[in-house]
């Protein structure tokens, strides 16, 4: 006898319901099985307290039929589940069930969606030529970038303009601060070719962003406003270092 | 007659003497004029193409070409002295007097005048003062002044010119090559090209405030007028050369050579 033929004839074997064979090998299994033996021990225990709490006027209808729901009980929480049926899965949809017409939207919005990321990714990762950047207006943006614009992935004209403008003139106050340590050991020559140079500068400066602010459309004046931008830039630059 | 003849001579001697100690005195306290002058003078042997590289401070600087391999270097240092330490570094010399006296309170002018070989790569820049460049025909000539100073270059065949001024004029007269590039940029000052009359080139030319731009004889049905006349673009010949002007407060000229 096994374990699980031992196991299934516990409950006959201790309401003596067994014949005397099967008995016999219940009690040879149940001698060297320490597993099946404590088995048979807890049912015991649990019986005799069944009979000492029941009164004796109370007795069980049929046991036999009552150790069977329990048994089944018992069997149906320790019952592994039943196997799910195989899915059938389609060429695309391995492991996925999505229909073939799905499976395309995906890749075509997986291309998309990749397409803009590099165009973004390739936008920010050369360095902006002022053409590009400063001196465009809306008017000569193209559709598609428009459509980033709008969508958030890229820069307007005027917000690319401003934020370059807002660079240059963080640069331009570093510069002139270094210029404002070293301008007194210049001579008058140096200091006078400086401020006239500067002057000018700023002037055009003036000049060019007022025309922006009446016309943000005016790509030249972008572009100059740009030029001069840098060649202040520099200016303080290059005497700074002297 | 003796005893006054000799009082009359002391008296000239005396007067000779005081204005004589007189004159040493004020040639010993006087400071030192400007004018005083040191000089610098170097050769170096050199390769066909060498390159010189020259930053100055304040001065004017002459490059010319000449028919021989080597670079000869000669300043004029006005007084206080700039110190000058040329450097040879794989086959360029480079001069740079900005760096050589950063920090000093007082430099005087540095007047340069180097001659290279023809095929020489001319780069030179200077804070205030004139640049002129003469009969180079290597690579590049660059010449920069961050503020004032009139930059002259002729009898230039470069394929790569840069010309960039503050307040100043520039003037080329040479050669637009095959595929070169050509930028002349000034703040204010007049930008005059004498280019010979078959070039072929692309060309943004800007003079956003004068709008002045003259093209002359290279005037033609490919250019057109950008931004209510403020610039010109367009091209001459098969465009094969870039050329690029822009004067911020000044006017454009074409010459034909």
């Amino acid at each position: 006898m096994n374990c699980e033929e031992c196991q299934q004839h516990i409950s006959p074997y201790l309401d003596g319901e067994l014949v005397e064979d099967v008995a016999t090998q219940m009690r040879e299994h149940l001698t060297i099985c320490a597993e099946c033996s404590k088995l048979c021990e807890d049912f015991s225990v649990i019986l005799e307290s069944c009979r000492e709490s029941v009164p004796a006027d109370i007795i069980p209808p049929n046991a036999q039929a009552l150790w069977c729901r329990i048994n089944n009980l018992i069997e149906s929480e320790v019952q592994p589940e039943p196997e799910k049926a195989e899915v059938k899965k389609g060429w695309f949809g391995r492991g996925w069930n999505i229909s073939f017409s799905q499976a395309t939207a995906g890749m075509l919005a997986i291309a998309l969606i990749s397409s803009l990321l590099t165009v973004v990714g390739i936008r920010n990762y050369f360095e902006p030529s002022g053409e590009d950047y400063t001196s465009r207006s809306n008017a000569s943006q193209t559709t598609f970038e428009k459509f980033l614009s709008k969508i958030g992935l890229s820069d307007s004209p005027q917000q690319a303009r401003e934020r370059r403008i807002e660079e240059q003139r963080a640069a331009i106050e570093y510069w002139t601060k270094r210029v404002q340590e070293r301008r007194g050991q210049w001579n008058a020559k140096m200091r006078d070719a400086f401020d006239r140079n500067l002057n000018l500068l700023d002037e055009s400066v003036s000049e060019y962003t007022t025309i922006l602010e009446e016309n943000p459309d005016d790509e030249l004046t972008g572009e100059m406003l740009d030029t001069v931008l840098n060649d202040k830039m520099d200016l303080l630059r290059e005497f700074s270092d002297l | 007659m003796a005893r006054t003849s000799k009082s009359r001579l002391r008296k000239y001697f005396t007067g000779k003497t005081t204005i004589l100690l007189l004159l040493s005195v004020v040639f010993f306290f006087a400071p030192e004029e400007t004018s005083a002058q040191k000089r610098f003078a170097k050769t170096y042997p050199a390769t066909p193409t060498v390159r010189v590289s020259l930053a100055n401070r304040s001065g004017m600087v002459t490059v010319e070409g000449w028919n021989r391999p080597e670079v000869q270097v000669r300043a004029y240092l006005e007084y206080p002295a700039a110190e000058i330490v040329p450097q040879l570094v794989n086959g360029t010399i480079f001069i740079n007097v900005v760096k050589d006296n950063q920090g000093r309170a007082e430099v005087g002018n540095v007047n340069f005048t180097i001659r290279v070989p023809y095929d020489a790569a001319v780069d030179i820049e200077t804070r205030v003062g004139n640049l002129n460049v003469s009969s180079v025909r290597g690579a590049l000539v660059r010449a920069k002044i961050s503020s004032d100073g009139d930059i002259t270059l002729t009898n230039i065949s470069a394929s790569q010119v840069s010309a960039e001024n503050g307040i100043g004029n520039i003037f080329f007269d040479g050669e637009i090559s095959s595929g070169g590039k050509y930028r002349f940029t000034s703040m204010r000052g007049d930008i005059n090209l004498r280019i010979p009359f078959n070039s072929s080139f692309k060309l943004i030319a800007t003079a956003p405030s004068t709008r002045s731009i003259d093209l002359g004889q290279f005037a033609n049905n490919n250019m057109r007028l950008v931004g209510d006349g403020r610039r010109v673009t367009g091209q001459t010949g098969d465009g094969s050369s870039s050329l690029v002007v822009t004067n911020l407060r000044g006017g454009i000229k074409f010459i034909p050579r």
